[in-house]
């Protein structure tokens, strides 16, 4: 017996342990002091307000979605169009591709991003949405690669080969067969690259120009010269809005779903 | 019977390993051949290039006189049926049956009207907007096969479709593709591993081995009269005893077995005196009895083991130098081990085959 | 045959924008910082005349006439303030002394009324080899300073690699320092995660469910939402030591911010998920059978796990730890914004040198250190995950 609660005593601790501060922060987003601690004197939503009016933090939103947007279609485009080359077993240096396709999720951020500003400097694309966009498809694009081929690999292939043999032409089988299977996968890269541009901040220090600081960039800067519980409204945002898009997609998917 | 599909000297390799050689097949018209053989002998290899999923390395593949190697799969017009049923599964059942329809561009009256049939056809009326993710296995079966002879293609493929059913369902199964074939009148070529399947179900019957077809006949040519010891012994049981050939008198041959026995057995091709040969005798045609008979081939055996199997018995036995069996029908009575016995079979029951 | 190839032909189609992408956005610019690291132009840039005289100089014989005239002409011909004064830095680095040579050497040819003949003339120094070994040194466009001042080692008047004398030696130590919080942290993750990892496998359903919905739940929040979170909850007024004040484990307020104890705390819990799934994924493939087999065999529960468990569990604790390990070493924003100065990381002072003091050399060195022992640690993982697979 001892040994089972000892068990469940260390499950619980380290689930608080990893739980805890994200729930914590949540709250504060509503406090009216100006200070960041418990307890709450008030609630209020002066901070969101600050995020909504005050014009370092409405500009770093509008940033971060048009950042967002571009980087979610570039690296979902890409990606997904390398995913169903890749699974093509007769592809030479398949292998090595997939490993370069996934690098840049193991190179640090900071080793990549003085690159790229050298890189960026020299087409004259630092000080634009274009470069940031750039460079957060570079290490979002990963995470489409690694959902799609996830979801292809669910694909039996005999179902496609069951389509040709029922006369459609291989157009016809990825329009109707293999696109529809493999959506999930897509959109749930898509996500993913969404929250990847969003949470991005180190390569954007490097590459983004001050008309161009992102929501994440915007709190970075906001931790370090001058905290507030604005950062706490922020982050709320930040967990509302990856919690809003998972929830659309996986509404979506059902419907879709159903549909058929 | 003209030949509808041939196979003209097929080769397939896959990388050094050969899996198909140099391979002649004919089908007729409106005939069922099965492919049958064990895993790897090449027989569901055969059926990927006649579907077009797979090339040949060397050989031709021809439809009603035509080569075919160059034609895409999904021109082919033949009706694939699966082993793991391949049914699309963000599709209902109804839009499975109606794709290949939608492919060829008939219109939604059309589609809705042969849907409908070829739903009837296996029974499933009321099953056209489930998921497949819905149906049983039997039930996704009969869609598979609803599927590929909605369009009324030339020719039907089925890859060891029954495997993945038990018993009781995959006999009904057996007996209803049989039963379509002779309402409909189609092509099939079906692959099987399982050769009772084979002789229920087909006009003729291939036996596969290591990629070559080691006899081709109809269902009572492979099992009474086995080309080889291969086929003798994957179709059914059978009693295999060395021997060599003593003499030869036209359609039968004198055998001498190695404990001195003298066996008359009917013979399979062209064999030459003094060859060593086997016999294969099939159990269920030998007779057991306490006194010797005349007229026929008779063996000096003692039970080993009897076992009763239902709906027959199972005895073995030992002679001199070599083990038999013999399956005695139910009303026979026991043969506890020790008995002494003499197993009795004619000519006709008994063939030689060349190693 | 043409089936396949057009089969291929498409496949390559689709793979090409990717390719090309990240070839020309990702591989192009890890290059280029790698020759940033070899690369020193600021003397070629500016004295291409002398490079030529100078290639023929034997660095012994004091400087030659044509030698002066060069150096007069290539100096005249500046007109780049910036590019100056990058050369004159270069120099002053190798020797010291040049800054206040070429400040008096360059008024010196500024004088139209009444141009120096040669350089001896404006100043002594000239006549010596010394600085002038120094210019034929900083001529080549390739330099391995950088990389040897990178892990601390230098190249002496004579030429030859030895240590960088200790007040110049601060890359290693922040290497060192890297490893080691690393190391902490991974320990750590292991501590927890591990035993984490094992009861969440032996459980089922709900219980199970909100083990690993815990685990995942930080993996989907941003890694700046959760590195804000401990900014405000590790402050001398903050949450936690509030709550420990309150329950009276301590009295005053534990200094848990802008300390190694905070950037340790804080990057265990970003990095812990990145060492249970792993762990996890490797526990549910071993049968659920295996650790009553042993005890019907008399195994001791303990031994069990020594001699079961333990072993084929140690592949996905070595996976996690060397994920978990390689984020450690390159991370960024949780050291700058937890860690106090003493905890900068590689990664900081890798942007330090970048965007502070614009010194592309030293941050292309330190960042082809970090990248290769990303690569090679990232190599081992690979090859890690693929014996998992291929060895089953």
């Amino acid at each position: 017996m001892p040994m089972k609660v000892a068990k469940a005593t260390f499950a619980m601790l380290t689930i608080i342990f990893l739980v805890a501060p994200l729930i914590a922060i949540l709250p504060l987003a509503f406090t009216s002091s100006v200070i960041l601690t418990y307890p709450i004197p008030s609630w209020s939503l002066r901070w969101f307000e600050e995020l909504f009016f005050a014009d370092a933090w409405r500009r770093a939103i509008f940033n971060s979605l048009i950042i967002g947007t571009g980087t979610t279609l570039l690296a979902t485009a890409l990606g997904t169009a390398a995913s169903l080359g890749l699974r093509n077993r007769l592809v030479l240096f398949r292998g090595s591709m997939r490993t370069l396709f996934l690098l840049p999720m193991v190179v640090p951020a900071v080793v990549l991003g003085v690159g790229m500003q050298v890189l960026l400097a020299g087409f004259g694309l630092t000080n634009s949405y274009i470069g940031v966009i750039i460079a957060h498809t570079v290490v979002a694009v990963p995470f489409v690669v690694v959902s799609v081929t996830g979801a292809l690999a669910g694909i039996d292939e005999r179902v496609e080969l069951a389509a040709q043999s029922l006369g459609a032409s291989p157009a016809r089988v990825f329009r109707r067969i293999t696109l529809p299977l493999a959506m999930p996968g897509v959109l749930s890269g898509a996500v993913l690259a969404f929250a990847t541009s969003l949470d991005e901040v180190v390569l954007t220090l490097f590459v983004a120009g001050p008309n161009q600081r992102t929501l994440a960039r915007q709190m970075f800067s906001s931790i370090r010269e001058n905290i507030s519980p604005a950062i706490a409204a922020a982050a709320f945002l930040f967990i509302a809005g990856t919690v809003l898009i998972g929830l659309v997609v996986v509404v979506s998917r059902s419907i879709m779903a159903e549909r058929r | 019977m003209a030949e509808f599909i041939r196979f003209d000297r097929i080769t397939k390799f896959y990388g050094p390993l050969c899996v198909v050689e140099n391979l002649d097949l004919g089908i007729g018209k409106g005939e069922f051949v099965s492919l049958l053989g064990p895993s790897g002998s090449g027989k569901t290899t055969l059926l990927m290039m006649l579907a077009g999923f797979e090339q040949p390395t060397a050989g031709e593949i021809l439809l009603d006189g035509t080569a075919i190697n160059a034609v895409p799969t999904y021109k082919r017009d033949m009706g694939v049926v699966f082993q793991s049923y391949a049914l699309f599964p963000h599709m209902s059942v109804g839009d499975n049956i109606a794709f290949p329809l939608q492919m060829r561009g008939i219109g939604k009256a059309g589609i809705d009207e042969r849907v409908k049939r070829a739903l009837d056809m296996v029974q499933l009326s009321t099953l056209s907007d489930r998921r497949p993710s819905q149906l049983s296995g039997g039930q996704q079966q009969r869609v598979a096969l609803a599927r590929a002879l909605v369009f009324e293609p030339r020719v039907v493929l089925m890859d060891e479709p029954l495997g993945a059913l038990d018993k009781q369902l995959r006999e009904q199964m057996q007996l209803d593709i049989r039963d379509l074939h002779r309402r409909l009148g189609l092509t099939i070529v079906f692959v099987t591993h399982d050769q009772s399947e084979a002789l229920t179900m087909s006009d003729r019957v291939a036996v596969f081995n290591q990629g070559k077809i080691e006899q081709i006949g109809t269902p009572r040519q492979v099992y009474d009269e086995p080309a080889t010891r291969f086929v003798a012994e994957f179709i059914g049981e059978t009693n295999l005893v060395e021997g060599v050939v003593e003499t030869v008198q036209g359609a039968e041959a004198t055998v001498r077995l190695p404990s001195g026995a003298q066996i008359v057995s009917a013979v399979s091709g062209s064999i030459a005196s003094g060859q060593s040969v086997f016999l294969s005798i099939r159990p269920e045609r030998v007779d057991l009895s306490e006194t010797r008979s005349e007229g026929r081939n008779v063996l000096e055996t003692e039970v080993t083991d009897s076992v009763y199997q239902g709906d027959h018995l199972r005895v073995q036995l030992h002679n001199a130098t070599h083990p038999l069996i013999a399956k005695l029908g139910r009303r026979s009575r026991e043969f506890p081990p020790g008995t002494k016995v003499f197993a009795a079979f004619s000519a006709g029951d008994c063939r030689v085959i060349a190693p | 045959m043409s089936a396949a190839s057009s089969r291929t032909g498409r496949s390559l189609l689709l793979l090409a924008p990717l390719l090309f992408f990240l070839i020309g956005f990702f591989v192009w610019p890890l290059f280029s910082m790698m020759s940033q690291s070899v690369s020193d132009p600021a003397v070629l840039r500016l004295l291409p005349r002398s490079a030529e005289v100078l290639a023929d100089w034997d660095r012994n014989s004091p400087p030659t006439i044509p030698m002066q005239t060069a150096l007069m002409k290539d100096l005249k011909a500046v007109n780049d303030d910036q590019a100056l004064g990058d050369m004159v830095r270069r120099l002053n680095s190798a020797r010291s002394g040049f800054r206040t040579l070429m400040g008096k050497t360059t008024s010196a040819l500024k004088e139209t009324a009444n141009p120096p003949v040669d350089l001896v003339s404006i100043d002594k120094r000239w006549e010596k080899p010394e600085f002038w070994l120094a210019i034929a040194d900083a001529l080549s466009p390739y330099t391995d300073r950088n990389l040897l001042a990178a892990v601390d080692l230098g190249r002496n008047a004579a030429g030859d690699i030895e240590h960088l004398p200790p007040d110049q030696s601060v890359n290693g130590v922040i290497l060192m320092r890297t490893f080691w919080i690393a190391a902490l942290v991974t320990f750590a993750c292991v501590c927890i995660g591990f035993p984490y990892a094992i009861i969440a496998a032996s459980l089922d359903g709900w219980k199970r469910d909100l083990m690993l919905g815990a685990v995942l739940l930080p993996l989907w929040t941003s890694l700046l939402v959760r590195t804000a979170a401990w900014f405000i909850l590790l402050q001398e007024q903050g949450l936690i030591n509030d709550l420990l004040r309150a329950i009276g484990l301590i009295d005053a307020p534990l200094a848990l911010i802008f300390n190694r104890t905070g950037v340790i705390i804080a990057m265990t819990h970003v990095l812990l998920p990145f060492m249970v799934l792993p762990i996890y994924s490797v526990l549910i493939t071993i049968p659920k059978n295996l650790m009553p087999a042993a005890a019907s065999l008399g195994a001791h529960p303990l031994r069990a796990f020594l001699r079961v468990l333990l072993p084929l569990s140690l592949r996905g604790v070595a996976s996690g730890a060397l994920l978990v390990f390689i984020s450690a070493i390159g991370y960024y924003i949780t050291p700058a914004l937890i860690g106090g100065p003493s905890d900068q990381m590689i990664s900081s002072i890798i942007a330090f040198y970048a965007t502070g003091s614009a010194n592309w050399g030293m941050a292309g060195a330190l960042g082809v250190v970090l990248l290769v022992a990303t690569l090679l640690l990232y190599s081992v993982y690979a090859r890690l995950s693929s014996d998992e697979v291929g060895g089953r």
